[in-house]
């Protein structure tokens, strides 16, 4: 297949020579101390601007589901403005501490919960050339280093010394740990398809058709199974238990204020960012463009559109999705939301993840 | 066996019940939106309608006069001590005395909108209108004086009909 | 039918008296009222199984006295009972009839409040409404305002409570009941909580995420309507009605309309039968709405709260043009009501039939269809019908579990008896129950106001009313089918201008005090939807 057009959209070229420049003044020691440094600039500038699209879009969104307009005043008639006026308020908030609470892991909470996010962040394959962390076992590193929020969430229900928090806590610790299996399990049955735990290996796998094309129904089904299961990883309705307005108040973070809450609440969209991330990655061809077989026009038209717009576009896709799901349903109980993992969709996933590992033995997958 | 197909068909079943919730909440997003955006619509689009209580008003004339004969009736209605009415006595041409409205005090703060005072005035010298941007950032600010300055007791003759009863 | 009553009641206790001042009250010395009311309960061909109130008044001279309401659910009779409390002003004595009457835990907790009558044998006689720091008994006449000053400490809530049982020699034992135990897991639910809707607090004790025990707190919005009432002339006394039960305005003022001119003699015009028959209906299909609404947020579902708020937003705006208030509308006057009909009133209200019918199955397809929330409310929050007549959870929580109850059909005012509709009953007593008892009745609403919109009579809107209105001697009282449940007012009158005694039936205490039945066992997240499902309003059960 020809991938010029991809190719010139690559940045590992730029990289490239960034990188020997740098080499040419200073040691390469330093050379990688600074570029880590720069990157690590770049992945949280990023981290900070999709934090407050996605905030702009939930408002909107939710709005539009509501029979509402949404924000519509700060910045014009669009209420562009809004969230970061909203960010300013929250940062000029007092951040109070709690008498009787747990200070340092109270404050450590917000914290940790923020770094897991802000690590699979960086894993998100951009473009080609552009995963900032790609290693041999990237699928696997993301699952890992996003279960470090949990840590995060269990500390501050706990160290808050509040009932309202705890039970918040002890639900979301009973809920992640349930969702992850199935999570890694659809995780797996992509990881068996493309034979690579390489987040862009993954990708490569893809340039012929995507997964979800790619694995009959079974990849289909996976898909909206690790929908399922990222959207309770995220904490976010019909999942919410943990947070549970109407029960707990907000759950885990009830006694956070100013800056503190304002990291449970960027970590809560971003989360959902990379939940949608991952999922174009496995699922729908990550920075691929749409290909469809014998219609060499169309492709090469697809071609020139830069890979980061189709990963853009294609997770931004999915946000809505998972934001079409949050705003139509209720919240589940804690006893269903078990239920729903360990009687429905964990047996299914395991199902899904034999018939694809036979197929692929068989050679039956294109 | 029996036990797996009934599992099948709740599992189709509960997919099928969650679609068509996800069906409803599309179309909705696609709809018009039914919120109104307020004050850029004050002019054009809001209806405020004619009988809604949102301020007592003592009825003006052209020429300065109002009906309130400081009978005192409005005060005695009130539920919650909203009115007072400031009289005083005074002598007219003819040497008669006679009650004059000096102040119609009304403190719109505590105004519970029962409208017994409109009931019981007998000359219909108050009335609710629909004027309903009353926010102030002073509480005393509501304490307001109903009479305008100078107004006077309409002569007996003016009194006629009743514009403002609904 | 109450003669046939009050002449067993004489056979059982030949002291008791009968007396006809306005409604009829049979009066029973406190040493029998046990045993009176435990022969009317358990009466085989009209047992009085439902007690509708217990109120306290404050006679003068030092004597207080309770009326029980009694009715029976099997044939529709009603009697009043009053009894005296021995002791006097000092140790005011009544047994209680909590082990007949469920409801009377609760209700004699309000009258211990408020009068300081002891009910001996009632295993929790704290205060209810007050701090517990309280001094004296608002209610009584003698009672000097000045007495407590604004307190601005936190108040202490016991983890103990007081039964009084009397001895056979006269003198009471006083014995300590524990309401939580110092390992309990004790939960706040308000009175700041997102899902109290207002300012109702509910000490939960948690076992894990099941609930153990619930212990209502209230009187956070008590702002002592009852005791004002007692101040105001009539007139003046319907302004607060609104302000109660605020999602049933119409009908609570209808209430107080209807039993004052009861007691004065007024006839009004068929013309306005029509007019509050409708608005009723109206403000029935305004509460389900906003109880939908209401639900579906609790149970964490956003969007379809707009729904609910989009379609009440249509009523109120045909509320507002009649009446000139969305909420809090002061429509109903004693004789009639405050204005005409506004002249688009009648097609406004038939679009909004034919609308509510058109759109109601959006509410269904996101939520009652939604598996999810079929699993949340089936099987949850059992109340027995036995238990909804024993605790008096009227309106939709008692037709859900399969009490016929439905005071439109049963006692009919206004044009109730003309108008043809079904009394929606379901049998399971859980929350699913309860809810589609309410989106069942909302189309049942829409039936009735069909029927009567088209028909209204000419006539006049208010007929002339004395200006200073004054009701003879004696006790009237009235009811009507609010949005949840049985409101009731209860006035005593001496022929005054403003009531000597004048108290409502709160749709929602009963059904606060059923929270602690019907949660039990429950998680933490289907109290919420329980209380939901419940459906009471605070400032009513407050008042």
């Amino acid at each position: 297949m020809e991938q010029s057009f991809l190719d010139y959209y690559s940045l590992e070229p730029l990289t490239r020579w960034l990188h020997d420049a740098l080499c040419g003044v200073m040691p390469e020691g330093w050379a990688v101390f600074l570029e880590s440094l720069l990157l690590g600039v770049v992945i949280l500038l990023a981290y900070a601007v999709l934090a407050v699209v996605l905030i702009y879009m939930e408002r909107r969104v939710c709005g539009a589901f509501q029979c509402r307009i949404g924000p519509n005043r700060v910045g014009g008639k669009g209420g562009l403005l809004q969230v970061p006026a909203d960010v300013l308020k929250i940062l000029t908030k007092e951040i109070i501490r709690l008498k009787n609470s747990d200070h340092v892991l109270y404050e450590l909470a917000p914290y940790l919960v923020i770094l897991a996010s802000v690590i699979s962040f960086s894993c998100l394959p951009w473009n080609k050339g552009m995963e900032a962390i790609d290693m041999q076992v990237g699928i696997f590193f993301v699952l890992a280093a996003s279960s470090i929020g949990i840590i995060g969430i269990l500390l501050a229900g706990w160290s808050s010394n509040s009932k309202y928090t705890a039970i918040g806590a002890v639900r979301s610790g009973a809920m992640l740990v349930s969702y992850e299996l199935s999570l890694g399990i659809t995780v797996l049955t992509v990881v068996i398809l493309s034979g690579t735990m390489s987040i862009s290996g993954i990708v490569e796998s893809q340039a012929d058709g995507w997964n979800i094309f790619k694995g009959h129904i079974i990849t289909l089904v996976a898909f909206v199974i690790y929908l399922i299961s990222g959207n309770a990883e995220a904490n976010r309705g019909p999942f919410d238990l943990a947070e549970a307005e109407q029960e707990l108040t907000a759950g885990y973070h009830t006694e956070y204020s100013g800056m503190h809450f304002g990291f449970f609440y960027l970590a809560e969209y971003l989360n959902l960012f990379i939940t949608s991330g991952i999922a174009t990655t496995l699922f729908l061809g990550g920075w691929m463009p749409l290909h469809v077989a014998g219609l060499d026009g169309f492709n090469a038209a697809m071609d020139y559109i830069p890979g980061i717009v189709w990963f853009l576009g294609k997770t931004f896709f999915v946000v809505f999705l998972l934001m079409w799901i949050r705003w139509t349903y209720p919240r589940l109980r804690i006893d269903q939301v078990l239920n729903l993992e360990w009687k429905y969709l964990m047996p299914l996933s395991l199902l899904l993840m034999l018939v694809m590992a036979v197929l692929k033995v068989c050679g039956l997958v294109f | 066996m029996n036990s797996f197909t009934k599992y099948v068909k709740r599992y189709w079943r509960s997919t099928k019940s969650l679609w068509v919730g996800l069906r409803t909440s599309m179309k909705v997003f696609l709809r018009k939106k039914v919120t109104e955006e307020y004050p850029e619509n004050r002019h054009t689009t809001l209806h405020i309608p004619e009988r809604h209580r949102a301020m007592l008003e003592m009825v003006h004339e052209a020429d300065n006069h109002h009906h309130c004969i400081a009978c005192g009736l409005c005060q005695m209605a009130c539920p919650n001590g909203t009115i007072r009415v400031v009289s005083e006595m005074k002598e007219d041409a003819e040497g008669k005395k006679k009650r004059v409205l000096v102040r119609y005090e009304y403190d719109l703060g505590s105004c519970v909108f029962c409208q017994l005072c409109v009931n019981a005035c007998p000359h219909d010298a108050i009335r609710f209108t629909n004027e309903f941007e009353n926010a102030v950032f002073e509480r005393e600010k509501l304490h307001l004086v109903l009479n305008r300055e100078g107004s006077t007791l309409a002569p007996p003759a003016e009194k006629k009909t009743n514009p403002v009863k609904a | 039918m109450i003669q046939q009553v009050t002449e067993k009641i004489k056979q059982w206790c030949p002291q008791a008296e009968v007396e006809t001042a306005g409604e009829t009250v049979v009066s029973v010395p406190a040493d029998k009222l046990e045993d009176v009311c435990r022969k009317l309960h358990d009466d085989t061909d009209e047992p009085m199984d439902y007690m509708r109130d217990l109120v306290g008044v404050d006679h003068g001279e030092g004597v207080l006295g309770v009326y029980y309401l009694l009715e029976s659910t099997r044939t529709g009779g009603r009697v009043m009972l009053r009894a005296e409390a021995k002791g006097g002003e000092e140790n005011p004595l009544l047994p209680s009839v909590c082990r007949i009457w469920k409801t009377a835990e609760i209700k004699e907790r309000e009258a211990f409040d408020f009068f300081g009558i002891r009910f001996t044998g009632h295993p929790d006689m704290r205060r209810l409404f007050l701090r517990e720091d309280w001094k004296g008994y608002p209610l009584r006449k003698d009672y000097d305002m000045d007495s407590n000053p604004l307190e601005l400490t936190s108040e202490v809530n016991a983890d103990v409570t007081e039964e009084f049982n009397l001895r056979p020699d006269g003198t009471l034992e006083r014995r300590e009941n524990v309401v939580f135990n110092p390992d309990d897991f004790v939960v706040n639910i308000g009175p700041q909580h997102p899902s109290t809707h207002g300012a109702l607090r509910m000490r939960t004790s948690l076992e894990g995420e099941t609930v153990k025990h619930i212990d209502p707190v209230l009187g956070y919005i008590h702002r002592g309507i009852e005791k004002m009432n007692e101040s105001l002339t009539y007139p003046q006394t319907l302004a607060f009605t609104d302000r109660l039960d605020y999602l049933s305005a119409h009908q609570n003022r209808h209430a107080l309309c209807m039993c004052i001119e009861q007691a004065a003699g007024i006839e009004v015009t068929e013309r306005v039968q029509y007019i509050r028959t409708i608005m009723d209906e109206l403000q029935r299909i305004a509460s389900h709405l906003l109880f939908y609404s209401c639900l579906v947020m609790d149970m964490g579902a956003l969007t379809p709260f707009f729904y609910g708020f989009r379609e009440r937003e249509m009523i109120l705006d045909i509320f507002e043009e009649t009446t000139g208030g969305r909420l809090i509308q002061n429509y109903n006057v004693i004789g009639g009501v405050q204005a005409d009909i506004h002249p688009t009133f009648v097609q406004k209200v038939k679009e909004f039939t034919k609308h509510m019918r058109e759109i109601i199955h959006e509410y269904h397809e996101i939520f009652t269809g939604s598996v999810i929330a079929r699993n949340r409310l089936k099987q949850m929050g059992l109340l027995s019908r036995e238990d909804a007549i024993s605790l008096a959870t009227t309106g939709g929580t008692g037709r859900a579990s399969g009490w016929a109850n439905d005071v439109r059909k049963h006692h009919p005012y206004a044009l109730y008896d003309k108008v043809d509709f079904k009394e929606i009953v379901y049998t399971h007593g859980d929350s699913w129950d309860r809810y589609m008892v309410r989106m069942d009745e909302i189309l049942e609403s829409c039936a009735i106001i069909d029927q009567l919109i088209d028909n209204i009579p000419e006539g006049e809107f208010r007929v002339k009313v004395k200006p200073v209105l004054k009701l003879p001697e004696g006790v009237f009282t009235a009811s009507v089918e609010s949005s949840r449940g049985e409101f009731g007012v209860f006035l005593v009158s001496r022929g005054d201008k403003s009531p000597y005694r004048l108290h409502y039936r709160s749709t929602g205490l009963p059904l606060v005090h059923a929270m602690d039945t019907v949660c039990r066992g429950n998680k933490i997240a289907d109290l919420i939807a329980i209380g939901g499902t419940l459906d009471f309003v605070i400032p009513d059960i407050d008042r």
